[in-house]
């Protein structure tokens, strides 16, 4: 059967459709057959209902995705608590150690994101990938960060990802290799991630899961979640009636 | 294609038949601009050297084998076990002087003539199912 593959961190701009349709076009040719937006969280949601239209009318899958900045543990569990029923997928900028701390143990936070290239603000250790393995909380790598950096910016960075590639491995927590793309030019395929993956030495078919049945799956099971349906992980609800 | 090499070997010379093991790739080059051949080679070749330095660029042997500006299309030539370095290169090439650039992979394949015959059917399919 042939792989799907998914890209979960598109940032098209909100306001220029344009160029949104462009980013999405460009994932279409390039054989994605999932793609999430990161939106701020005030969007419009019919906003979002035309992006989701556009994507299946490309015949790809559209998640929508939003990232959380927060400054504080306590802003953080308030802005889940406000947002999570409203997004597919829900990613947490990590910007203190209490924040990460935070969104690894929360059930409610998909993707741990690490955007500081000071080693002093990259909080992934072994601590944080402990409660993260516990509450299905992945680690993503934004490759369009990898692509613009150069010399020794790009050589820090690959150090970093390394360490916290191992260290995610040693304690199963998911991989999730997206583009982090705004433009077209900054997108590649799929296969060209993974490639790109193995420069901070994960294992090709690793890094091939990394982009399609990682984030395919953490898509999935936050539809079943967010459905009416879902009652617990495991228990949904099949039939309604008296003769139930 | 084999190459031969003169050893000393108990004090006489034997031939030695290195075999190379080449991997042809199919490239579309996506820019507002055109850029010449040799433009184009230097930046990949400085792709590479950046990533993996001078001794790991030593050993992709690596070579244009056509180049088609107008359609954005190029074949490079790379050893086998290079293809991962190359591919890595290639996908982190952003910019060519002041111009944006991506470059992707259409297909890959060891002789020229599949590597047609696989254009022919349809890379960019062929590109997602196959692979290396």
């Amino acid at each position: 059967m042939r792989r799907k593959f998914a890209d979960l961190n598109l940032k098209p701009s909100v306001r220029d459709f344009g160029s949104a349709e462009a980013l999405f076009e460009k994932a279409c040719e390039l054989g994605y057959s999932l793609v999430a937006a990161s939106f701020p969280p005030d969007v419009n949601r019919e906003r979002v209902a035309e992006f989701k239209r556009l994507c299946s009318g490309l015949g790809m899958d559209f998640a929508a995705r939003v990232d959380l900045a927060p400054n504080s543990r306590r802003d953080l569990l308030r802005q889940l608590g406000r947002l999570r029923r409203r997004f597919e997928i829900v990613g947490v900028v990590c910007v203190s150690k209490a924040v990460a701390r935070q969104a690894a143990k929360d059930r409610r936070v998909d993707l741990l994101v690490f955007p500081e290239f000071d080693p002093r603000k990259r909080f992934f250790d072994p601590q944080e990938a402990e409660l993260a393995s516990n509450a299905l909380a992945s680690l993503e790598v934004c490759m369009s960060s990898l692509l613009l950096a150069e010399g020794a910016r790009r050589a820090r960075l690959l150090s970093f990802l390394r360490r916290e590639v191992a260290v995610a491995s040693k304690f199963c927590v998911p991989v999730v290799v997206s583009s982090g793309a705004s433009e077209p030019w900054l997108l590649r395929k799929p296969r060209e991630l993974a490639v790109l993956a193995t420069l901070f030495d994960m294992d090709f078919s690793e890094a091939l899961n990394a982009v399609s049945a990682v984030p395919l799956a953490i898509v999935r099971r936050n539809r079943e979640k967010l459905s009416s349906r879902f009652v617990a992980p495991g228990i949904r609800l099949v039939r309604r009636g008296k003769d139930c | 294609m084999p190459r031969e090499f003169g050893l000393l070997e108990g004090g006489r010379i034997v031939k030695v038949k290195i075999r190379r093991n080449p991997r042809y790739l199919a490239l579309k080059i996506e820019s507002d601009k055109t850029f010449e051949r040799k433009i184009f080679l230097n930046n990949v070749w400085r792709s590479l050297t950046k990533l993996y330095g001078e001794y790991g660029a030593s050993k992709a042997g690596m070579a244009l084998v056509e180049y088609e500006p107008e359609k954005g299309f190029a074949v490079l030539r790379c050893e086998n076990e290079a293809l991962t370095m190359v591919r890595a290169a290639l996908a982190t090439l952003t910019s060519i002087g002041e111009k944006r650039v991506a470059v992707h992979v259409l297909a890959i394949s060891g002789t020229l003539r599949a590597l047609r015959k696989k254009l022919s059917r349809g890379a960019e399919g062929l590109s997602e199912s196959g692979g290396f």
